[in-house]
């Protein structure tokens, strides 16, 4: 987890046609794909997909494409339980053991495509122009009382969050283990919880302090 | 720039005490965080010091609104912290000790540009501004570095670089040596003398409080010193020695 995930929302800069294409083309590619994904189920479809994704990585530079295996560096675990468990549902409802394989590898598959894509998007823009372009398309929430700005903080908020609590999750492993605790995930857990609830307090009174909330909130005490 | 006055009027904090409650009590006990404390700040640097749990960071916040009185009231600049929240973060910019929980952007320049969003909003311009306030800081070969990839002292003083990028004109800064190493922390201290605004921190570091203009010895939520800074540290040696 300590490498690549500590990168999340870091982009790598470049001049490829990819990273200069325009915003709305981005997220564009971002929605067909998951679009994809969803519409067609299938395991050629899939797999296409992937296949594309890989293609667009290359696209946008060599250092970008030594990123495309990350998640599945990291995350193999969750794709696999995930795959097996789409497998056993098919199975189980009378399909074919080749029937539900390709069931499994067409749903797993499709969510790696449209994660893929995601990620795509923040490997090649800067945060801040994804939180201004965010900005700007959410603006008409505003009629219903939704600030935008303050959407957009969120969303890169919650990016910036995953590699902290990351951190925090390997920290806590590391102490148990210093203790001679061991692997115990529902003992981990704790700490992990504790540590995330008080980072999240202590940006909220950062934000606050910094006045990027904006709203009059009523102070804590 | 530091024409500005903090003042408290009795300001004071008690919370309810869940821990003591019992089910003979009719109304919950209150626990004081700390007593009321009347005084006004206004020379350029002053200094909080005393033990654990004392109350440093409490009345720290109350500058800023982050915790409203329960008791008195604060201002600053004339602005109740309570009423005019908005306002008064306006005026004062605040330091945390941990730095990594106060950025929110990945790149140390676009942390930066976060805080003149409010003021700046030509894009062109803000990154420039940004570029200026780094430099002067002389964090300008930071800039387009990953706040994940910086040592514990650089941080602080990117951290510092997003606060006074919002242009307050009071710095209030909690423990903001404690994470540092020697080096970063002469740096970081010699960053704090150069700035214009008026400066009050917290500090376990009795060097660093004695360049105060002026010292708050906080002890078991009172204030119990208030004056110039030897003799304030030599009070909270003093207290400190009594106790162990
Ligand atoms: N909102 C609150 N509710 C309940 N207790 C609080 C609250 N804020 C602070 N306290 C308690 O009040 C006491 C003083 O806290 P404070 O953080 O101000 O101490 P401090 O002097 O900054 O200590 P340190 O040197 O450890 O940072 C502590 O016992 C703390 O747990
Ligand atoms: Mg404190």
């Amino acid at each position: 987890m300590r490498g690549r995930m500590m990168t999340l929302g870091l982009a790598i800069p470049g001049r490829s046609g990819i990273h200069r294409a325009p915003l709305w083309a981005k997220y564009l590619v971002v929605l067909a794909f998951g679009v994809c994904a969803l519409a067609w189920r299938e395991a050629p479809v899939a797999l296409a997909l992937i296949g594309l994704t890989v293609l667009l990585y290359a696209a946008a530079g060599r250092r970008v494409l030594a990123c495309w295996a990350d998640p599945l560096r990291y995350l193999w675990w969750m794709f696999a339980i995930l795959g097996a468990h789409q497998w056993w549902l098919a199975f189980s409802a009378g399909a074919t053991g080749m029937e539900s394989a390709a069931r499994a590898v067409a749903i797993v598959g499709g969510m790696l495509a449209a994660l893929q894509a995601a990620r795509l998007l923040l490997l090649v823009t800067e945060l801040t122009v994804l939180m201004d372009g965010l900005g700007r398309a959410l603006r008409p929430l505003r009629h219903v009382g939704i600030d935008p700005e303050a959407l957009s903080l969120g969303v890169s908020l919650m990016l910036r969050s995953i590699p902290a609590i990351a951190a925090s999750a390997v920290e806590v492993g590391d102490a148990a283990r210093a203790r001679g605790i061991g692997r115990n995930p529902v003992a981990l857990a704790g700490p992990v919880v504790v540590s995330a609830i008080d980072y999240a307090h202590r940006t909220g009174d950062a934000l606050a302090a910094r006045g990027l909330l904006d709203h009059d909130d009523e102070p804590t005490g | 720039m530091h024409e500005s006055t903090v003042s408290f009027e009795s300001a004071a904090l008690a919370v309810e005490d869940e821990a003591a409650v019992d089910a003979s009590a009719k109304a919950v006990p209150q626990r004081t965080v700390l007593s009321p404390v009347t005084l006004t700040l206004s020379e350029p640097r002053v200094a909080v010091i005393g033990a654990n749990g004392s109350g440093k960071s409490t009345l720290l916040k109350m500058i800023n609104g982050l915790v409203a009185p329960s008791g008195g009231r604060v201002l600053v600049n004339g602005h109740c912290t309570r009423q005019a929240t908005k306002r008064v973060r306006r005026d004062v910019g605040f330091l945390f000790t941990d730095p990594l929980a106060q950025l929110v952007m990945p790149v140390v320049l676009e942390d930066v540009e976060l805080s003149l969003k409010a003021s700046v909003p030509d894009r062109g311009e803000r990154r420039r501004r940004a570029l200026e306030i780094l430099e002067r800081l002389g964090l300008d070969h930071l800039a387009h570095r990953s706040v994940y990839d910086l040592s514990g002292g650089e941080r602080q003083l990117v951290a510092l670089a997003t606060v006074l990028a919002a242009g307050q004109r009071i710095l209030v800064a909690d423990e903001p040596t404690t994470l540092l190493d020697l080096r970063n922390n002469a740096l970081l201290q010699r960053t704090f003398a150069t700035l214009e605004q008026q400066v009050v921190y917290a500090t376990h570091d009795l060097d660093f409080a004695a360049r105060a203009d002026r010292v708050l010895v906080v002890d078991q939520t009172r204030v119990v010193f208030d004056g110039a800074p030897d003799e304030a540290v030599a009070a909270y040696r003093q207290l400190a020695l009594r106790e162990a």
